[in-house]
């Protein structure tokens, strides 16, 4: 196999990061220009040209795939990182300070040490499952998703369901801090809901007229 | 705006290129400081297309293989020109205020 073919076997394998619609359309393209800037007798791709495709192509299958311009959509996406962050904060804070708590709780009121454990177990099991689907649906409003919008309303749903239950336990009094917690992450996402559900964002979630012409495959 | 941002949309100012022009051209405006590499460019390219600020030129096969020129379009004109209006009105600043005290010849 001559030195050519070899490189260009490499960096094909380099460029399956990228996601399939973008190599579709220009893999060809972006092989002429890696084979053109490549050293003569070179064999394999560089570390520096191998590091540079595979954090852009994972840019590319993580990042938003809406304009700029859609500033309702890109500010929800934002939002809905931003209550992933929030809960993975509480989460944190809850691991961190169980120990203490429970402790507390069994010197003052040893007859609630029970539920405050069951209480804080389902907080820590919760919390990061939380985080994953925000994470996910961020994802996949920005990538246009239509469905997403949809999910995105349901967990919206159960999480008020949850603040409602909470309430109803009287956690505004008995755990202050975890509800104030609690009612950020939702205040961010019914924020994040209102945006997505805006009429300026609904454009985005019709599925494409047409191809544009300049995007056809040659 | 970033710098690699700016420099390909500046070489794609007054005439359409294709990836490889763009690498060479950048590297030319900037006086060999910026080298694009071939992922960076491509991602950059995407994000510019889907802003609306790049459009593809037309198409050619050169040596069996597909060569794509890029080139402004109307908006990618004018954001290029207001970023390029409020670089200059900056860096006027910075001379004018280092100019008295000697720095800048």
């Amino acid at each position: 196999m001559n030195s050519t073919a070899s490189l260009e076997r490499g960096y094909r394998r380099l460029l399956a990061v990228y996601p399939r619609a973008f190599r579709r359309e220009n893999e060809e393209e972006i092989l002429a220009v890696l084979l053109a800037t490549a050293g003569q007798d070179q064999r394999r791709p560089g570390l520096a040209v191998s590091a540079d495709l595979v954090r852009s192509g994972l840019l590319m299958r993580l990042r938003p795939t809406v304009p700029h311009s859609a500033r309702t959509v890109r500010a929800a996406v934002k939002l809905i990182c931003l209550a992933a962050l929030a809960e993975l904060a509480a989460v944190l804070t809850i691991a961190a300070t169980s120990a203490e708590v429970l402790g507390y709780v069994h010197r003052t009121a040893p007859w609630a040490a029970h539920s405050a454990a069951l209480s804080l177990t389902k907080d820590e099991i919760v919390g990061p499952i939380a985080i994953v689907i925000l994470l996910w649906l961020a994802w996949a409003i920005g990538r246009r998703h239509a469905w997403a919008r949809a999910v995105f309303l349901i967990f919206f749903m159960v999480t008020s369901l949850g603040i409602l239950a909470a309430l109803a336990e009287g956690a505004a009094v008995t755990a202050p801090a975890d509800f104030a917690a609690g009612l950020l992450v939702w205040l961010l996402q019914l924020t994040a809901v209102a945006l997505v559900f805006a009429k300026q964002s609904a454009p985005y979630y019709r599925p494409e007229p047409a191809e544009p012409t300049d995007r056809l495959p040659a | 705006m970033q710098e690699a941002t700016f420099l390909i949309l500046t070489s794609l100012a007054d005439s359409s290129q294709h990836g490889y022009g763009i690498i060479n051209d950048v590297a030319e405006i900037s006086g060999g400081r910026v080298r694009l590499r071939a992922g960076t460019l491509y991602t950059a390219l995407d994000r510019l297309r889907m802003d609306g600020l790049v459009e593809v030129d037309r198409e050619e096969v050169v040596e069996g293989r597909l060569r794509r020129y890029y080139r402004l379009t109307p908006s990618g004109t004018k954001l290029l020109a207001a970023e390029a209006a409020r670089l200059q009105a900056n860096a006027a600043a910075a001379m004018r205020r280092l100019n008295p005290l000697g720095v800048v010849t």
